[in-house]
């Protein structure tokens, strides 16, 4: 293959020329003007809470010495694990040939770009020196960091999710499918090593160990359903024709399966550790139980989502797109909370009464800049979207 | 090439903290309760007066342990935290991208983010100051009325730290993860 190949290869890549004109055409209707007030908004916070951090750093943030890791993070995690969950949906039919999911592979991996993209945006201004970073990762490779492995292979899953969208939208769905499994695998790979950063912390009981590198795969793909639903319902207006409907009927079902999987993981996590009686373990679960926020993310992310599943076997289906926006919400809890639990308990070193008291918990309240960039990153998914939505033809070709 | 390390004597800590200005004139370190290397931890005497348990009545200083197995080094995504030849735990300013993956994962809380350079310091025994002027105490020790701290060369036999650690019982803190401090408490 030589340049000029290369060129035509891009060059054929289907694609709508839209002018600023075509993004601002869309239907005037309440809900359309709030989302996009909205977008506008979020990308307005994006740009203001970038500008903080850049004067100020992390002084800007609500981060400490003892609380290093804040907001941000679990916003990165959150659009990393969408990213995930939408490849392993979009996988479903080009990858692995489930006919019924074919219709959405195009539109997931779209979503999961644009969702690793949000997370990349976010972490940018969280990691002290990207540029470093990048250079660095590669002079001085740390191998025996989760941190490295995961973001090497997140910018990996990147390039070939890209590559298979490319294939997806010029119906190669030969090469897509070689590509889409590299990324799967790439993706699912990176991942784990994910949730691997929280499981080698051996400073920190509460998330040491196997469970957090196999729940976030098995989270990834609840949440690439829950999206898969969010997606479809502003696609087709809630008014699901039959071929999506039989699809997220069957999606429905799958997520039934899920989430009982989920409880159980989460079950026997809190068991373990409130009665296990590791000493930094049994006390973080206790106050994990008791937290808010822990019961916010059961709620929405697992109990709704699963009332809704089961009342009608999976076959209400607008009823699962609201019930999904309800599980992106606690999924963004369950972020929150993997982020600041492992944080909980100060590492005490004797430090009883120095300089202050040590207080039994770490406390941690996400600041105003925080807050803006985690929503900017939002609107940037959001705005990404939609100009993918116009640039691409997203729904499957006719000879599907 | 020499295994730096340190014993403390740390029941005779009169809690002076002469050990904490010196160790921020010495390096340069901010002001700022944050930031710190190194510290003395000070525990509320048990008890109801008049059966107030003296015993009780310990400061600790502590810092950065050096570990053998240190997961600060481990968790580094660009290799910015290592072993020098001195077997010193140290941070590489020019590599460190500010990840905090480190300060997470040291069980002793000993990292903290210097606001020069944007990137996470820690005791690195003087090594910039006192080691590289040919001097063999670190100013934590050399400062220290009741001689608490011992610092030398653990592969030394004949090195002081070598000698009091063959004599005298000692503890390291948070054994049981495994890190093999090079800090030793002197009981």
């Amino acid at each position: 293959m030589n340049i000029k190949d290369i060129k035509e290869f891009v060059a054929t890549i289907p694609y709508n020329k839209v002018s600023i004109k075509d993004l601002l055409a869309f239907e005037k209707t309440p809900r359309n003007m709030l989302l996009a007030v909205l977008i506008v908004a979020f990308l307005a916070m994006f740009v203001i809470g970038v500008a903080i951090y850049l004067k100020h750093g992390h002084h800007a943030y609500g981060v400490t010495r003892e609380h290093p890791w804040g907001l941000l993070i679990a916003v990165y995690i959150f659009f990393v694990v969408s990213s995930t969950g939408l490849c392993i949906v979009g996988s479903l039919g080009d990858v692995f040939g489930f006919k019924d999911y074919m219709m959405i592979s195009k539109r997931a991996i779209f979503g999961s770009i644009v969702t690793i993209l949000a997370g990349f945006a976010v972490i940018a201004f969280e990691i002290g020196h990207p540029v470093t970073m990048l250079i660095y990762n590669v002079l001085t490779p740390g191998f025996t960091s989760a941190i490295w492995w995961m973001g090497t292979l997140y910018g990996m899953y990147l390039t070939f999710m890209i590559i298979e969208f490319v294939f997806l939208l010029k119906n190669d769905m030969k090469m897509a499918k070689y590509f889409g499994l590299t990324g799967l695998l790439v993706g699912l790979s990176a991942h784990s090593n994910l949730g691997s950063v929280f499981g080698f912390l051996n400073a920190r009981p509460i998330s040491n160990g196997v469970y957090y590198p196999t729940y976030f795969i098995l989270t990834a793909f609840i949440t690439g359903i829950y999206l898969a639903f969010i997606m479809y319902g502003f696609r087709y207006k809630l008014k699901f024709p039959e071929n999506a409907t039989k699809m997220l009927v069957n999606l429905g079902k799958i997520q039934g399966l899920l989430l009982s999987i989920l409880i159980f993981f989460v079950t026997w996590k809190m068991l373990t550790d409130v009665y296990g009686g590791m000493p930094n373990r049994a006390e973080v679960g206790v106050h994990i139980f008791e937290s808010w926020t822990f019961w916010a993310e059961v709620i929405l992310a697992i109990f709704i989502p699963l009332f809704i599943i089961l009342k009608d076997m999976g076959r209400n289906v607008l009823g699962m797109f609201w019930a999904s926006m309800s599980g992106m919400v606690g999924i963004m809890f369950m972020r929150y909370n993997l982020v600041h639990d492992t944080q909980l308990k100060p590492l005490q070193m004797l430090k009883k009464t120095e300089y202050q008291l040590t207080p039994e918990w770490v406390h941690y309240l996400p600041s105003s800049t925080e807050v803006m960039i985690s929503l900017g990153g939002l609107g940037l998914c959001l705005a990404m979207y939609y100009v993918g939505t116009k640039v691409f033809n997203l729904d499957a070709d006719e000879h599907h | 090439m020499a295994r730096y390390g340190m014993a403390l004597d740390y029941k005779n800590c009169i809690n002076c903290k002469a050990c904490e200005v010196a160790c921020k004139e010495e390096n340069g370190i901010l002001m700022g309760a944050d930031k710190h290397r190194i510290w003395v931890g000070t525990g509320e005497i048990e008890g109801e007066y008049p059966l107030l348990s003296i015993a009780s009545n310990t400061f600790y200083p502590s810092q950065c342990q050096h570990c053998d197995d240190a997961p600060c080094q481990e968790v580094c995504p660009t290799n910015a935290t290592y072993y020098d030849e001195n077997s010193i735990v140290r941070v590489d300013p020019e590599k460190c991208i500010l990840c905090s993956y480190c300060m997470n994962a040291c069980p002793y809380d000993a990292r903290y983010v210097d606001d020069r350079t944007v990137t996470v310091d820690k005791c690195n025994f003087c090594t910039d100051t006192r080691l590289d002027r040919g001097e063999v105490t670190t100013a934590c020790q050399a400062t220290c009325p009741t001689k608490v701290r011992i610092f030398g060369d653990l592969d030394d036999p004949e090195s002081e730290i070598s000698q009091v650690l063959r004599e005298r019982e000692s503890k390291t803190l948070k054994a049981h993860l495994g890190t093999n401090p090079k800090l030793f408490y002197l009981l």
